[in-house]
């Protein structure tokens, strides 16, 4: 079943997963968009800035951390490669794109972020079966019997772990109460990834190690929870205060 | 106030306090001291590489793991693919630019699923100097879990993959990019 589902999403097919997956969750997003309090055409609207900005800043990002290189070969900024691509510039470009909609159309920062987590939430599962799919993210060596062949060796199926909370985070979320304070959605999503990444990334077998030997995506995962819980502080102070969420 | 804040505002810190203390405990308890994969070999970037040898058209023979200390690039390709016919002069251009560097390439022919007698031709055409294999038994596609072509891997001095590029062609850029990582 694992080797079919690999065979057929195999690099760089892969990427249809993703695809499929922002598609989705922008469906399931519209539909829930107006209790937020922004309408399907801004939400559509700041998705689809995002993704062009997410595409043209990630080929930007990686031209200038190899700015020598493209100096030699200038036709390659162009070029139909998929690996000239740096994710984390792209999420920042995005990231600032959303923000200068939101300031254009008066968007209200916290509204928009609860608007969008089924598409955020979606796009983890379709990242989760992305990641199967190619064989990355992949995890260390066990002898339990779910463990899955893979890279010469039996591991922990590490992907498919990750799908599995992703998918646990959306069942909570889309069928919790709707909750009217601004920001606790996209805080309880943003805390159970962290929380869910802060575990599973203990059994997976490629992280980068920091410090004494600690996996750096755990104490990135860590770091971020602790910012959730401070800014679920502010955000109930914010409510119980009655003030109006402000960008 | 709304009903759903059960929680005070201490209890939640205390909370908050728990579970990050939890959350630290479990990150020292699952730090790594084992290290990676490196020492095992799969077609995966941080594996090792998985080793060949293989012979060229006129016979001379290449093992991989006798090139460590150099830097790798394992290109599969096939006459009849045009993504990889099109990637070729840029290969063949970096080859020429990097090969006193420490670089080399060894693009393997999948032979078994191809023309032997197209490849001389093609090497020709395309005024191709680096060392072209023959894969004539899909040892070689099996170890390496072939499913596109062309597949290229980015092998270090080590002997260590660093970078997979599956499908093609690959620019100039891209490759030069590689080439210089694996080259450091």
């Amino acid at each position: 079943m694992i080797t079919l589902f690999r065979n057929l999403f195999s690099p760089p097919r892969h990427m249809i997963l993703l695809v499929m997956a922002a598609w989705i969750g922008l469906s399931l997003a519209e539909k829930r968009a107006e209790r937020h309090g922004i309408s399907k055409d801004n939400l559509n609207n700041v998705t689809f800035y995002c993704l062009i900005a997410f595409t043209i800043g990630g080929r930007i990002s990686f031209v200038l951390q190899n700015t020598p290189t493209f100096l030699k070969s200038p036709l390659g900024i162009i070029s139909i490669n998929p690996d000239i691509f740096d994710p984390f510039g792209a999420s920042a470009v995005a990231f600032i794109v959303a923000m200068i909609y939101g300031q254009r159309r008066k968007l209200l920062f916290w509204n928009t972020l609860d608007a969008l987590t089924p598409f955020f939430v979606i796009l983890s599962i379709g990242l989760g079966l992305s990641h199967l799919a190619a064989g990355t993210a992949f995890g260390k060596e066990t002898d339990l019997p779910w463990g899955i062949n893979l890279w010469n060796a039996t591991r922990h199926p590490t992907q498919i772990y990750e799908t599995l909370a992703s998918l646990l985070t959306f069942s909570l979320l889309w069928f919790k109460k709707h909750d009217p304070r601004p920001g606790i959605l996209f805080l309880t999503f943003a805390t159970l990834t962290a929380g869910s990444q802060l575990f599973l990334q203990a059994f997976r077998g490629n992280n980068t190690l920091v410090f004494n030997n600690l996996r750096q995506e755990q104490v990135i995962a860590w770091v971020v929870l602790g910012i959730c819980f401070a800014l679920f502080e502010l955000r109930f102070k914010r409510y119980t205060q009655g003030k109006t969420p402000q960008k | 106030m709304y009903t759903q804040i059960i929680m005070q505002k201490n209890q939640r810190i205390i909370l908050y306090i728990l579970i990050l203390i939890v959350g630290a405990s479990w990150i020292a308890l699952s730090a790594d001291g084992t290290g990676a994969t490196a020492s095992t070999s799969a077609p995966q970037a941080g594996f090792s590489a998985p080793d060949f040898t293989l012979q060229t058209p006129t016979g001379e023979s290449y093992t991989l793991s006798e090139l460590r200390g150099q830097a790798v690039l394992v290109n599969l390709w096939a006459t009849w693919c045009p993504p990889c016919r099109a990637e070729m002069p840029a290969i063949e251009k970096m080859y020429q630019e990097y090969k006193d560097q420490g670089f080399i390439v060894l693009a393997i022919n999948m032979t078994y699923q191809d023309d032997p007698f197209a490849i001389v031709p093609f090497t020709k055409e395309y005024g191709l100097t680096f060392p072209i294999l023959l894969e004539e038994t899909g040892d070689v596609a099996s170890a390496y879990q072939l499913r596109s072509l062309p597949s290229s891997y980015f092998i270090n001095r080590a002997g260590i993959i660093a970078e997979v590029v599956i499908g093609g062609p690959m620019s100039e850029a891209l490759l030069r990019t590689r080439i210089e990582q694996i080259l450091k």
